[in-house]
């Protein structure tokens, strides 16, 4: 549904002085065509983790826009990544979202590539091309760019885009780091789902600390999220429809403690601390931490970090888990959820990490069913005239934020906060600009306040 | 006329296993539109008591496979999976709605369990395996529709004149969920 937004003056739809964004980017059909070509077009985007391609010829297909990719284990144990669709007549070449295969055969005329996408076949090429068809040419055509960043392998559209190494930046690096430096696996089983929503909301949820209390009022409720009597909040006036005042039940971690990472390019960090997790019952022993190559490979300020990272636009990491957020249309988004366990981990370790995955996030999850209803009616309102004029708010904290620049990563130590959100959505209009990288790259220089 | 001198005289001729079989079905079949009434009535504590106290709801994950590997279709326990539910989860999934904050489930969706294709694929006496179909159809708020299909893989036990639901693996005929969430139980 286009509502007239233009594209090419994004400065005036987010407002970092304000903590303001305009509503219709949420469902806007010509912002989303541009959010494809200036955002999915360039950034590095997630394909999948190593070990769920172990073997040579496991694929996994995953979409980069509108494009589908396939991750290919070669044979000398290399990855490559094609685009799925044939180079004589387009048709898609796998039809299964993975599994393992000798070779790729079109299943219109023949025409088939091996695991390297050399095109090796081609059915009476003698008889009827006679001999004039250059079989070089017509290989798989390759994604510009695809790199395995300790383990998660990600691709770029943009022959341009800076090494994988400098897009993710020292904060990118450690958020990845966070997960990777363990030594992870991926567990069996993508779940993959479909939210009626705008995908910039699904990022905008990943930092936001400030929902649970009500959001996920009800896993409180039933004590699957425990509870602090220390750490109960003040509601505010919030009351219920019987008028009644809602009495908060005290979460864990209380908000008190946390810290943000803005980043180059909008890579983002939010919630509590470290220290601020550890509190909290479900957190497990947090053993790893204490590893030295761990200590090596996220730093000083990694080794604080207890929140949620995402790297720009859409790939969120957690403890234990991925989510990618994979924009169908303006008002459709799919979530992916890939799970990781500890390659060390013990079976009962183990099967504990994949039930909190299934039971905290996810379709069917405890916290994420309601999350999906927010997103959507969110996204539905902003469809009226009227209703799109009202401003989206990210004033929490708003100026008050001290960024403190240090081991080559900006941080912000504070109450729960709203910058990491603001900071995304001032990240997107960069990209939405078009800058070249390096412009790019100014333009999201962390600033000393938020 | 054999035939109508058997059905004419109570008894003569029926095969009587046949008839077990007859009563067997349709006594599960009792025994799930019950079940699919209480859903539908969102009455969640009727339902979990239907459920044995070492039950396993389960909710695979399924995946686009080649046919020569449609082996490893769905996701097994101890992987991934959208519903892996003990007793207590599940409890909980009752308790959750109940607490009066399940916002998801407030203003409640409509729900239509239709159940069919009821077979019972092993009697080991004390516990069945059974097959059935579903179609549950789900509208929230104003235009908000689903519609998930599949088949239920039940362990029922039996428990006096009825049942309790052993296992329950949920087969969903899709792979990407085509839903918002899965606030809706099966």
């Amino acid at each position: 549904m286009a509502t007239n937004v233009d594209a090419d003056h994004v400065d005036a739809l987010v407002s970092l002085e304000r903590g303001e964004i305009d509503r219709r980017i949420f469902s806007d059909e010509e912002i989303f065509e541009q959010e494809l070509k200036q955002i999915f077009g360039r950034a590095w985007l997630f394909l999948c983790h190593e070990t769920q391609i172990p073997k040579a010829g496991d694929f996994f297909e995953t979409p980069m826009g509108r494009d589908n990719v396939l991750t290919v284990r070669q044979k000398d144990g290399s990855i490559r990544a094609f685009l799925n669709t044939c180079t004589h007549r387009g048709n898609a070449l796998c039809r299964a979202e993975e599994g393992n295969t000798k070779a790729f055969m079109c299943t219109y005329h023949g025409w088939s590539f091996n695991l390297g996408g050399d095109l090796i076949g081609i059915p009476d090429s003698d008889l009827f091309y006679k001999g004039d068809i250059d079989r070089s040419k017509y290989g798989l055509r390759r994604v510009p760019q695809m790199a395995n960043y300790h383990g998660f392998v990600f691709a770029t559209m943009d022959a341009a885009a800076p090494p994988i190494e400098d897009f993710l930046g020292t904060a990118g690096r450690m958020f990845v780091d966070l997960v990777a430096a363990r030594g992870v696996q991926v567990v069996p089983g993508i779940q993959k789902f479909v939210i009626d929503c705008n995908w910039k909301l699904t990022v905008d949820n990943v930092f936001d600390w400030y929902h649970g209390q009500i959001t996920h009022m009800s896993a409180f409720g039933i004590g699957f999220l425990p509870t602090s009597e220390e750490s109960v909040t003040d509601g505010g006036g919030a009351q219920d429809t019987l008028g009644r005042k809602i009495e908060l039940r005290g979460s864990i971690p209380d908000g008190r403690d946390e810290m943000a990472v803005i980043a180059e390019y909008g890579h983002a960090h939010s919630g509590p601390t470290a220290r601020a997790v550890a509190a909290h019952p479900l957190s497990g022993v947090q053993k790893w931490r204490e590893r030295p190559e761990v200590i090596e490979a996220i730093g000083p300020v990694g080794m604080q970090l207890g929140g949620h990272s995402n790297i720009f636009p859409t790939c969120w990491l957690t403890k234990s888990q991925l989510s990618l957020r994979v924009p169908i249309s303006p008002t459709r988004t799919e979530i992916w959820w890939f799970t990781f366990v500890d390659n060390d981990a013990t079976p009962e370790s183990r099967a504990a990490t994949i039930s909190q995955a299934i039971h905290v996030f996810g379709p069917a999850g405890f916290l994420e069913q309601e999350d999906g209803e927010n997103w959507a009616q969110a996204t539905k309102q902003t469809h009226g005239a009227r209703s799109a004029q009202v401003p989206h708010l990210l004033k929490m904290d708003l100026g008050r934020g001290t960024v403190v620049h240090e081991h080559g990563v900006s941080r912000i130590e504070s109450t729960t906060n709203e910058h990491a959100q603001l900071w995304t959505f001032h990240a997107w209009a960069q990209w939405m600009k078009g800058l070249s990288w390096d412009a790019l790259h100014a333009a999201t220089a962390p600033p000393d306040v938020i | 006329m054999t035939s109508l001198q058997a059905e004419t005289v109570p008894g003569a001729g029926i095969d009587q296993r046949a008839l077990a079989t007859m009563v067997l079905r349709s006594r599960i079949e009792t025994f799930y539109y019950d079940e699919a009434a209480l859903l539908d009535a969102h009455n969640y504590e009727e339902w979990v008591r239907l459920f044995s106290d070492d039950t396993h709801y389960f909710m695979p994950i399924r995946r686009t496979r080649l046919r020569r590997e449609l082996h490893k279709e769905f996701t097994q326990p101890g992987e991934m999976a959208f519903f892996d539910d003990d007793k207590a989860i599940l409890v909980g999934r009752w308790k959750k709605v109940a607490d009066g904050t399940s916002w998801a489930e407030d203003p409640p969706s409509r729900t239509r369990h239709l159940i069919t294709n009821v077979r019972v694929v092993a009697d080991r006496g004390d516990e069945l395996d059974v097959e059935s179909n579903f179609h549950v159809y789900r509208t929230r708020l104003k235009s908000e529709e689903d519609s998930w299909f599949g088949c239920r893989h039940d362990v029922l036990r039996r428990c006096g004149d009825t049942f309790l639901i052993a296992r329950r693996h949920i087969l969903l005929d899709q792979t990407i969920v085509l839903s918002r969430n899965l606030s809706t139980l099966f």
